[in-house]
């Protein structure tokens, strides 16, 4: 048993009763403590701006660079129609040409839709939860800068003629034989701001779980905050198998490792696994969260709340784990057994269903309100028709035998098109509309809004919609040119058209989002009279995010609770103040939303930006095989982690609890499963196991895919070396949690002992297991390339893990952790929890599996 | 469903322990949907790349079909009895009583294995319909 750190526990009068929320706060006191919060959450002003770490301003930054990449992926799809716009056309190259398709699908996919959901949540987030910030400030810039940096490294290599050209998805042989810097610059820029969505998900999954405001409880949160929940979890289970595929495939770029080389092994049809059990569920990661914006501004407009709560989560958590069970759907035509496809074809159609009740849930909203038709619900209703269409073509591909005849024509681009700008592109536009006041308290223009979307909406449909007949008249997709006379001429021309009068409703988007409203009048705060809390917004802007966190008992407060807001502006709720000049925002529990800790929380800093300087260059360096700096930047970029980390996170404070309002004194430190650190390090981990579970299926896979896995008469691992390591994980695991409780417990030195001892073993076991393998030639085979794989992956995470405990040990000398303040140590023995199960299974997979097969 | 009390530190190990099986029961039907059709594809590609016998494969599969089913149905009920509109008549648990919270896990779960339900049927058609690795 844990013994009890001798921390206070939360103390006070909870819920608050009427009468303590009627009571007044005096006029002077309500200024003081306004004047304390707005100096501790001031932004920086000039050229520190770019160190505010705000939810406010790293959300908003996130949105404009990933609206800046959508444009310029526009602009190679306006390339792209120009060249198909008649036969036979020499306006670009065959090469330039597949240059622009495979850039226009990966940067609007991973610059453009899934950076938006993130950039969006964090903006909105806080809001609707009425927190000062997300919990992770510092994790939300360094995201944002590494998507910056690995952004504008991909996107840029197209004016270089180096971009990648093999297609968004990377298809080996084609994209593992490719000469030339290209397929390197997707795989490892993208690898770079795929981290930067894991720390995003992370970010957002802890804030909605612990950051929302007392009393919220998980059947009155916001259905933003549902799907945000669904779309993080997903992300954790999705993007890692792509990680772990993007490892494989530069091993086999770099050191020709041959993981998806047929000759030695290996088998391209892994890299289609890795990559669409990716790439289905992303299509759900952009779909929902745009999906939420409309969940968000369909109540508001019919003047109602949502019709049927319960069904929209439903379909959420539903379509999150069915989007799981369809990826095959993209290989239909690969030559698996007819009865596998016809398990992901099932799966296909049954997905349908939870994604309809969700359209039919606001329908029913709509037609039980008393609609008022604004410029959002235009777009929304736009997006329904147009998803809808995509939708049904999404029924008739899911039918294997039509895919064999529609794959890879144009039908398929209509179709994408259709679900990606019905169920993404219009409803994002449609927040950015409602969400504009709360964002930059101004409105945007009723006229122009509606211009952009009457060309917005038959530009696409003039676009798109001919390009069903296209592709079932035959045209391939990916063709730099075609000849004329097969009937595909006219289409073409009409597709080109198309898109160039939705380019002229981008536009005016666009000119109607930046133009200067300096001249604008003060918006009313709440002008489409919303019900949910970011609508209590200070206008004019505070960035302090909400002046005192309310205490909430309906799903639409502001229509529920008529006191709220006058009570919410005296500060009456709780953190009306900041006595010690320090951000700090409530921690409540996870299911009821019971006030648990003030949580410090960080403010402007440069060193996020070193850090995600220092991690893009280990990125990025090794593209051009540059690989001395790359480890040098590396080694920096921890440095930089470890300065941040030692003087930001888990500081003793200098009271153990402290005042939050309404008569409650809560605690200011936490550790162990009450903290938010612990639970992020377990959302982190849990990914990284995905990953390491997709190289373990690569095993598996090429064992179930070949006839000779392993193949007769190779070398295998060394058994007694295998034994040791395994030996030697499992005590460092034993010293990293005896460390814990003996420092728990008071016996101090014991624990430093225990620190000391778990590095030393920990660094023996990785040695032993790379000793296991060091003798195999991965070049040869895939069998010793995938055995050298999973011990790669133990040992980088030993690492890691090595960092840590020094770390922790660093912590104990120095006074940072202690047998009372002892977070650090609670989180470095949960990794080490993940990365000993994965390093026995390892064990187990090189030492065991060759008897077994 | 106590409302008044103060809350404590170990307030979410509290809350895990009163509705610990309700948020397990939310995502309980989904999980066996999962794993129904991880081992229907698994099996079924090792089979078909192996050469094993598909007949005894499908018989099997489908009698692990029938106990995913079985399964989702004792989930199903137990959610239904939580939910318990039918004594408390109250559909749409808006309000922010634990009791709602409680009755709303509930229905959650609930449509969650109906939906569940109807994915493990469709996913276990092919074992019906098409006869073998061809």
């Amino acid at each position: 048993m844990t013994r009890p750190s001798g921390l206070p526990q939360p103390e006070g009068p909870y819920p608050p009763t009427d009468e303590m929320l009627a009571e007044p706060v005096p006029r002077d006191v309500q200024e003081a403590q306004a004047s304390r919060l707005r100096a501790a959450w001031e932004t920086p002003k000039g050229w520190r701006y770019i160190t505010a770490v705000n939810n406010t301003e790293v959300g908003k930054w996130y949105c404009l660079t990933a609206l800046v990449f959508m444009l310029l992926a526009g602009v190679m799809a306006l390339i792209i129609r120009l060249q198909l716009a008649v036969p036979e056309n020499d306006l670009v190259s065959a090469d330039r040409f597949n240059q622009l398709f495979t850039m226009h699908g990966s940067a609007m996919m991973f610059l453009f839709a899934v950076p938006m959901f993130e950039a969006v949540s964090i903006l909105l987030l806080p809001g609707m939860l009425g927190a000062r910030d997300m919990p992770f400030p510092r994790l939300s810039a360094f995201g944002y800068w590494c998507f910056l940096i690995g952004g504008v490294f991909v996107i840029g290599s197209i004016f270089f003629d180096a971009a990648p050209r093999a297609g968004w998805f990377m298809y080996p042989p084609l994209a593992t034989k490719d000469e030339g810097p290209g397929s390197d610059i997707w795989l490892l820029g993208l690898s770079f701001i795929e981290v930067a969505s894991i720390a995003a998900a992370v970010e957002l999954i802890v804030g909605t779980l612990k950051c929302r405001p007392p009393g919220m409880r998980v059947n009155i949160m916001p259905l933003y905050a549902w799907y945000v929940l669904v779309v993080g979890g997903m992300i954790l289970f999705a993007f890692p198998p792509l990680i772990a595929g993007d490892f494989l495939f530069e091993l086999e770029r770099s050191f020709d490792w041959p993981f998806f080389d047929p000759t030695r092994g290996g088998d391209p049809m892994l890299w289609q696994h890795l990559f669409w059990i990716f790439g289905h569920p992303e299509v759900y990661i952009i779909f929902l969260p745009s999906i939420a914006i409309a969940a968000m501004v369909i109540p508001t407009v019919a003047r109602r709340p949502i019709f049927g709560y319960s069904w929209i989560v439903l379909s959420a958590v539903g379509t999150g784990f069915l989007s799981f069970g369809l990826w095959v759907h993209h290989m239909f035509t690969t030559g698996l057994p007819s009865i596998s496809l016809g398990f992901f074809s099932a799966a296909s159609e049954a997905v349908v269903i939870p994604t309809g009740i969700q359209i039919f849930a606001f329908l029913a909203t709509l037609m039980a309100g008393r609609v008022k038709m604004t410029l959002p619900m235009l777009w929304i209703s736009g997006a329904l028709a147009i998803f809808t269409m995509g939708g049904l073509t999404g029924v008739m591909l899911a039918l294997a035998p039509f895919d064999f005849q529609a794959h890879d024509t144009y039908f398929i681009v209509a179709h994408l098109h259709y679900t990606l700008f019905g169920g993404m592109v219009f409803p994002v536009i449609a927040g950015v509309y409602y969400f504009f006041p709360f964002i930059q308290k101004k409105l945007m223009s009723d006229r122009l809004g509606k211009w952009a979307f009457w060309l917005t909406f038959s530009g696409f449909n003039l676009c798109f919609l001919p390009m069903h007949l296209t592709g079932l008249w035959g045209m391939p997709r990916r063709v730099y040119t075609y000849p004329g006379g097969l009937g595909w001429d006219w289409l073409n021309l009409i597709s080109t058209v198309g898109a160039f009068v939705m380019a002229a409703g981008f536009a005016t988007f666009v000119w109607d989002l930046i133009r200067p409203k300096h001249r604008q009048a003060q918006i009313p705060r709440n002008p489409w009279d919303g019900g949910t809390l970011e609508w209590t917004h200070d206008v004019p802007e505070e960035a302090w995010g909400v002046r005192s966190i309310p205490h909430v008992t309906t799903r639409y407060p502001l229509w529920d609770q008529p006191d709220m807001l006058t009570r919410l502006d005296a500060g009456r709720y709780y953190l009306p103040d900041a006595q010690e000049g320090k951000r700090e925002t409530l921690v409540t529990s996870v299911i009821d939303a019971e006030p648990v800790q003030v949580q410090r929380v960080t403010g402007p800093t440069w060193i996020t930006l070193w850090a995600a300087a220092f991690t893009g260059g280990a990125f990025i360096f090794p593209t051009f095989s540059w690989y001395t700096p790359a480890i040098i930047s590396g080694a920096l970029a921890i440095c930089c982690i470890i300065w941040w980390l030692w003087t930001a996170t888990a500081q003793v404070p200098e009271a153990d609890s402290k005042d939050a309002g309404l008569g409650l004194r809560l605690p200011t430190y936490a550790a162990g499963p009450a903290s938010v650190g612990w639970w992020a390090i377990w959302i982190t981990m849990l990914g990284d196991a995905t990953a390491f579970a997709s190289l373990v299926f690569g095993f598996f896979f090429y064992w179930t895919a070949s006839p000779d896995f392993p193949p007769d008469g190779a070398a295998h691992a060394v058994p007694g070396l295998i034994a040791l390591a395994a030996l030697a994980f499992a005590v460092n695991w034993a010293l990293t949690v005896g460390a814990r409780q003996l420092n728990r417990a008071g016996r101090v030195t014991p624990a430093r002992i225990c620190l000391i001892a778990a590095p030393a073993v920990a660094a023996a076991g990785a040695a032993a297991l790379v000793g296991a393998v060091i003798d195999l030639e991965p070049a040869s085979h895939v069998y010793p390339a995938i055995l050298w794989a999973l011990a790669i992956w133990i040992a980088v995470h030993s690492g890691a893990g090595v960092i840590m405990q020094l770390y922790c040990l660093a912590g104990s000398l120095f006074g940072k952790l202690t047998p009372r303040y002892d977070a650090d140590i609670w989180n470095v023995s949960l990794f080490w929890h993940f990365v000993t199960i994965s390093a026995l299974v390892a064990c187990a997979v090189l030492g065991l599996m060759p008897e077994a097969l | 469903m106590t409302d008044e009390h103060q809350p404590r530190r170990d307030e979410d190990q509290k809350e895990f322990a009163e509705e610990h099986a309700s948020l397990f029961k939310i995502t309980l039907g989904p999980l066996i949907w999962a794993a129904h059709f991880v081992a229907c594809y698994g099996l079924v590609a090792v089979t078909c790349a192996k050469g094993w016998d598909i007949d005894a494969v499908r018989s099997g599969l489908l009698v692990a079909s029938g106990a995913a089913l079985v399964g989702i149905g004792w989930v199903g009920w137990v959610a239904w009895r939580q939910w318990n509109v039918a004594q408390t008549g109250d559909f749409v648990n808006r309000c922010g009583r634990a009791e709602d919270r409680h009755h709303f896990l509930g229905h959650a779960a609930f449509l969650l294995s109906i939906i569940s339900a109807i994915g493990v049927v469709f996913v276990s058609l092919p074992l019906v319909l098409i006869g073998g690795c061809q």
